[in-house]
């Protein structure tokens, strides 16, 4: 995988700012990621982790910095940065729940045909006279296979909240894109959506293209990741190797208070799993 | 009512089991249709042109249902699809009927040439419209639509050079197709002709990939918009698309009824428009169709309640949102299902190994 990193940057933010009033929810925050390389975002609830994915994709307008995506600036509204080569998932699913999985999975490919308002007026006369292609329906199948989301006639509406995320990531995939972005996905996962999730995260590695994990879970964060980003209060406090995070002074100290130094050194060197696990139960809480 | 009221129970009233975007034929689900909506349409109708025969009145209810039909399915895309309530589409088929009343009073060229002309002014204006009020919440668009079918009624009376202000224009020549002119039971048979072609193309275009898209949109657009459509512009081509389709409305009327007044089509038409679809059924633009015939057929041909039509007619709706939410297409659906679910249900082998029964279907909304 490594051979595949390149030197210059897939995805490289600046100085990210964003602030809500008088809360800097994200303090000048810089985040690269190269391509091929998957980025885990890391943090205690409110350190601005998904505030950070909203200001990469656009979903929230920063108050400060700059982004480039493949040496490209990257601006605008999130469908412009989509089109750009940005994909995400949302902390919390967002489907359409009355359509299939089928349905929602194929907006991925459909979104492509849509890019203006001449293509939009050729893609719905295209609905009326013509069919859905045929090579959408093939790519639907084949990553709802990969990322083993089951039957995919059912309704979005009766699957389970790991199963929708399941979806998500699925919909992301399908828009092959040159960084995806993951907002804890693993929430409500079973067994069988981890693996599936996974699969994804591997897959757009294997392309050469960038994945962005924001995840409570540090054990499972660390165990797919190839570097971590800690942040604590809006701020990157940690930014590097995923085992020397988890034994990091700034790791102990963001989860559970402890002051760098003296015996906590020591604590913090001895119980990464530690930190997983209470992570791991935070996470459970939430679901 | 929430924006997302329109669509619950979305797969009613002829949906195939096949379900929308379905992909080659073949590849899954035979989804045959157990009531195809076209044909069984096709036979209703004709039926109903049977009933109509030479019979003046009647031929004037059936334009006036076409005229209803249209401007409900005009609705259907930007209202019960992209979730936008736009107000204007009086003023979309105002400017239908005018566009054929102008080009027969102060031109030689055939009246089709309005019939051409009004969706594209319609939809451009409609744009406008929705520009205007692109960075507010739908209620004002709702709100700025609404103020200017009420301007635009002013301005037909008051524009006595364009319009001839309230007398109107008069004495429309008689549509012509390459020198053949239909007579009135003809133009009625071409109305019905039209009405179906739209409704069916418009239940292609729900089910098409572009229709999922508009439909998601109105559901999670924040989705739609990461995955690379512009929100607002689709919001905008929805919109465009829905008054291009309501003035076909005025054009139909016009050449038909050959006069067209300022009062032809005021804002009532739309609070009438609005419940077409609820009561047909949301879940496909047939819903809209059937709406438009209870509509007439409740104010107008309802010898009980000439004067109160109106009032008939909003009861109706509420027995009907009470007992039929998913309105008059969405209940024969669900009763079908029951009965297939029933005794019979080893003899009507219907659905495909895959795809989600029909019974599935009855039991949501």
């Amino acid at each position: 995988m490594a051979d595949r990193v390149s030197d210059r940057p897939l995805l490289e933010g600046r100085g990210l700012v964003k602030r809500y009033g008088g809360v800097v929810a994200v303090n000048s925050a810089d985040i690269v990621l190269s391509g091929g390389e998957i980025l885990g975002l890391v943090g205690p609830n409110g350190a601005g982790k998904t505030t950070l994915v909203d200001l990469v994709s656009g979903i929230q307008a920063a108050d400060g910095g700059t982004l480039t995506l493949a040496g490209r600036p990257l601006g605008g509204p999130p469908s412009r940065r989509a089109r750009a080569g940005l994909a995400r998932t949302f902390q919390y699913p967002q489907l359409a729940l009355d359509l299939t999985v089928r349905q929602n999975l194929a907006l991925g490919r459909t979104a492509r045909r849509n890019g203006g308002p001449l293509a939009m007026l050729r893609s719905a006369l295209a609905g009326v006279v013509g069919s859905a292609p045929a090579e959408d329906e093939a790519a639907v199948e084949a990553i709802a296979r990969e990322v083993r989301v089951g039957d995919i006639d059912r309704r979005c509406r009766d699957l389970t909240l790991g199963e929708q995320r399941l979806v998500e990531v699925a919909r992301a995939l399908i828009q092959d894109p040159l960084v995806m972005l993951l907002d804890e996905p693993f929430a409500g996962a079973d067994a069988n959506g981890v693996a599936g999730i996974s699969e994804a995260i591997r897959d757009v590695r294997a392309r050469g293209h960038g994945v962005i994990l924001v995840d409570h879970n540090v054990d499972l964060v660390a165990s797919l990741v190839d570097r971590i980003m800690l942040l604590d209060q809006g701020r990157v406090v940690f930014d590097g190797d995923p085992v020397a995070c988890l034994r990091s002074e700034e790791m102990q100290r963001v989860y559970f208070g402890t002051r760098a130094g003296g015996g906590a050194a020591g604590g913090a060197a001895a119980d990464p799993t530690a930190a997983g696990g209470a992570a791991k139960g935070g996470a459970a809480d939430g679901t | 009512m929430t924006a997302v009221t329109p669509e619950v129970g979305g797969t009613a009233g002829g949906s195939s089991a096949g379900g929308p975007a379905a992909g080659p034929p073949g590849t899954r689900g035979t989804g045959v249709r157990v009531w195809p909506p076209l044909g069984l349409a096709a036979v209703v109708a004709a039926l109903l042109l049977v009933w109509v025969g030479s019979n003046g009145y009647r031929q004037d209810l059936g334009v006036l249902a076409a005229t209803y039909a249209l401007i409900a399915l005009g609705m259907y895309v930007p209202f019960v699809m992209a979730g936008s309530l736009s107000l204007a589409y009086s003023a979309y088929a105002g400017i239908g009927a005018y566009a054929v009343g102008i080009v027969s009073r102060d031109t030689g060229w055939p009246l089709w040439v309005g019939w051409l002309a009004a969706p594209l002014v319609s939809a451009a204006l409609a744009v406008v419209l929705g520009l205007a009020t692109r960075r507010l919440s739908g209620f004002y668009l709702g709100a700025v639509t609404l103020l200017f079918a009420t301007a635009f009624e002013t301005w037909l009376v008051d524009a006595d050079g364009i319009t001839d202000g309230s007398r109107g224009i008069g004495g429309i020549r008689n549509l012509s197709v390459f020198g053949w002119s239909p007579d009135r039971s003809q133009q009625l048979i071409m109305a019905t002709v039209l009405v179906l072609a739209v409704a069916f193309a418009l239940d292609r275009l729900r089910q098409s990939p572009w229709g999922v898209l508009v439909r998601t949109m109105r559901e999670v657009p924040a989705v739609v918009e990461a995955t690379g459509v512009r929100v607002p512009v689709l919001n905008l081509v929805a919109l465009g698309i829905g008054a291009g389709i309501a003035s076909l409305g005025g054009c139909l009327f016009a050449s038909f009824v050959r006069g067209v007044t300022p009062e032809t089509f005021t804002v009532n038409i739309v609070f009438l428009a609005i419940f077409m679809p609820l009561i047909g059924g949301v879940g496909t633009p047939w819903g809209a169709v059937v709406g438009a015939l209870v509509v007439v057929e409740l104010t107008l041909n309802f010898p009980a309640f000439s004067d109160s039509g109106t009032l008939v007619l909003s009861l109706g709706v509420l027995v009907i949102l009470l007992v039929a939410p998913r309105g008059l297409l969405g209940y024969l659906d669900a009763l079908r299902n029951r009965l297939a679910a029933g005794p019979l249900t080893g003899l009507l082998p219907r659905s495909s190994p895959g795809s989600s029964s029909p019974a599935g279907r009855s039991s949501d909304g």
